[in-house]
């Protein structure tokens, strides 16, 4: 089955860290930096967060992710190095156009931060399950509706792109061209994305039926068939992370 | 006092003017299965969801009459309340999965974690459904992956672990392949061995006529007839509602076999076969009597 999400099935220790420790892991990796504005701040944590990609064996997954994202940061060294308004110190020249250090550590900052953001979200995002990760907020007290439609968006999605293949193949067969010039799309925009509203629409309403005589909107409190994923040292980790950021705070008004 | 107990009940829907439902009343009793027939917009789905509340709490509309499961009245408790007592599957499996659920398994549990069952107690249930339902060994499969025939499965199931005295199914099987159909048939056939009270809709006669205790013919909102398979079938003005009899009881019909000692048609293979039988003897008898008298 298509599926939307990009969680990677491994064993591996991160796998097994439950998904609020990694929601918290993200909180602290972009307060830190925020915190603690030195670039080194921002390479260390942007190295942990890459290391944790590695213990969780997801790393070469994370790399077209990471390749791009990088791509667009270096458009941002390019410009910082040439235009940064600090500039003085000339790196080198690419012919007439000298290049600056000030610039250049300016993007790194910025690119060590951000691809230091990008592999937190990849550690939750590759290593945990979608059902997972809502279950665990849910828990927490997100409501269960909020819940649903964060879970159910990854199956029914693919669902809804199932239906516009059957009826673009459908309309296609009727002898509507979908194919071709600019025009063409235009013109079979329209008896396209009809059907698919309205089969969508009525396919709500029946799920909501269904929704509904299976307790949906039942009041009183909520069971779970899966037992709560806890991690041993979970709550270990989360404590030490809120001390790390309060330190960091402490430090900066100290220092 | 009968489980289910329908008395005058009308329903109109928002922004209509004809009766969905008029002046409907029956009763059926525990462990029956009874079938409910008619054409397109006779009213059946409409009866089917006045059963578990649906009408008129989701829909609103005009209400009338009432509607009571084993005691408790359905417009006064509300959808929430009769699903403990009143499961529904509809026609279609597809629109019936969550989409928030992985597996089978969890699936099924949708229901059972909104009403607050415990986890033991949830996993027993299940391991229940999966077993009546034959659909043990899909569990781990993602819910999209499966056929049609069984999603539905995977459908009656998940409103079976929410353990219901009456279990309605509306049409369940119109949009299924003809093995996805047997399979939806013989899944009906064992919930309704385990004594739950089965309420189908169905445009499967043969299938109806084989398995209901009774049948309901609704027509225009109206129940026009509700007595057994035979007698239903065997009305003449059956055509004038748009239902067409099972093929066994149209073939007797034509050639005149009647059902022995009574003046209803067959409605089964087994009954025609056994009505054919009859006839046969009689024919062979009286030609016997025939030969033998000139013989003389």
């Amino acid at each position: 089955m298509k599926s939307m999400s990009l969680y990677v099935e491994r064993e591996s220790t991160v796998h097994h860290i439950d998904p609020i420790t990694k929601l918290v892991y993200i909180a602290a990796a972009i307060a830190l930096p925020i915190i603690l504005p030195s670039l080194h701040t921002a390479w260390i944590c942007m190295l942990i967060s890459f290391v944790i990609l590695g213990m969780g064996r997801v790393l070469t997954r994370s790399l077209p992710i990471i390749g791009f994202v990088g791509f667009i940061l270096l458009t941002v060294v390019i410009i910082q190095g040439f235009f940064h308004v600090g500039n003085e110190t000339v790196l080198f020249r690419l012919g007439s156009w000298p290049f600056y250090e000030e610039g250049l550590l300016f993007a790194m900052g910025i690119t060590f931060r951000a691809l230091n953001i990008v592999g937190a979200f990849l550690i939750l995002v590759l290593t945990t399950k979608p059902s997972d990760l809502v279950e665990s907020l849910v828990r927490k007290g997100l409501s269960p509706r909020i819940g649903y439609v964060l879970s159910s968006v990854f199956q029914i999605i693919p669902q809804m792109m199932a239906t516009v293949d059957t009826i673009t193949d459908a309309q296609r067969s009727r002898g509507m061209e979908t194919e071709g010039k600019l025009m063409t799309r235009i013109k079979a925009f329209l008896p396209l994305i009809g059907p698919v509203v309205l089969s969508s629409l009525i396919d709500t309403k029946e799920r909501t039926l269904a929704l509904q005589v299976r307790g949906f909107n039942v009041k009183g409190s909520k069971t779970f068939l899966n037992e709560e994923k806890m991690y041993r040292y979970g709550s270990a980790m989360r404590w030490s992370m809120l001390a790390i950021v309060i330190g960091a705070v402490i430090w900066r008004v100290i220092a | 006092m009968s489980l289910i107990e329908v008395e005058h009940l009308k329903y109109r829907y928002p922004a209509t003017e004809k009766l969905a439902l008029n002046d409907i009343s029956l009763t059926a009793e525990a462990g029956e299965l009874i079938g409910i027939v008619g054409k397109n917009t006779a009213g059946k789905t409409t009866f089917c969801q006045a059963l578990v509340g649906l009408v008129p709490h989701f829909y609103k509309g005009a209400y009338g009459g009432s509607v009571r499961i084993g005691g408790m009245d359905v417009k006064e408790s509300g959808v929430d309340e009769t699903i403990r007592k009143v499961g529904i599957v509809f026609q279609n499996p597809f629109t019936q999965v969550t989409g928030s659920k992985l597996t089978v398994y969890e699936e099924i549990a949708f229901g059972l974690e909104h009403l607050g069952i415990a986890r033991q107690d949830m996993m027993e249930r299940i391991d229940h459904a999966l077993h009546l339902l034959d659909i043990e060994a899909y569990k781990d499969r993602a819910p999209f992956d499966l056929s049609g025939g069984q999603m539905q499965r995977m459908a009656i199931a998940s409103v079976i672990a929410m353990r219901p005295q009456v279990i309605v199914l509306d049409e369940p099987t119109s949009q299924l392949d003809p093995q996805g159909s047997e399979e939806v048939f013989r899944a009906i056939q064992s919930l309704s061995r385990e004594g739950i009270t089965v309420i189908l809709a169905e445009h499967k006669m043969e299938k109806l006529a084989a398995y209901a205790d009774r049948i309901a013919l609704l027509h225009e909102g109206m129940l026009i007839d509700y007595d057994t398979p035979s007698r239903v079938f065997s009305r003449s003005d059956l055509a004038e509602y748009g239902v067409e009899a099972p093929i066994y009881t149209r073939v007797c019909q034509a050639i005149g076999f009647r059902m022995l000692d009574m003046d209803t048609y067959p409605v089964t293979l087994e009954e025609a076969q056994a009505a054919y039988e009859a006839q046969h003897s009689a024919i062979s008898a009286s030609s016997q009597e025939e030969q033998g008298g000139r013989y003389d």
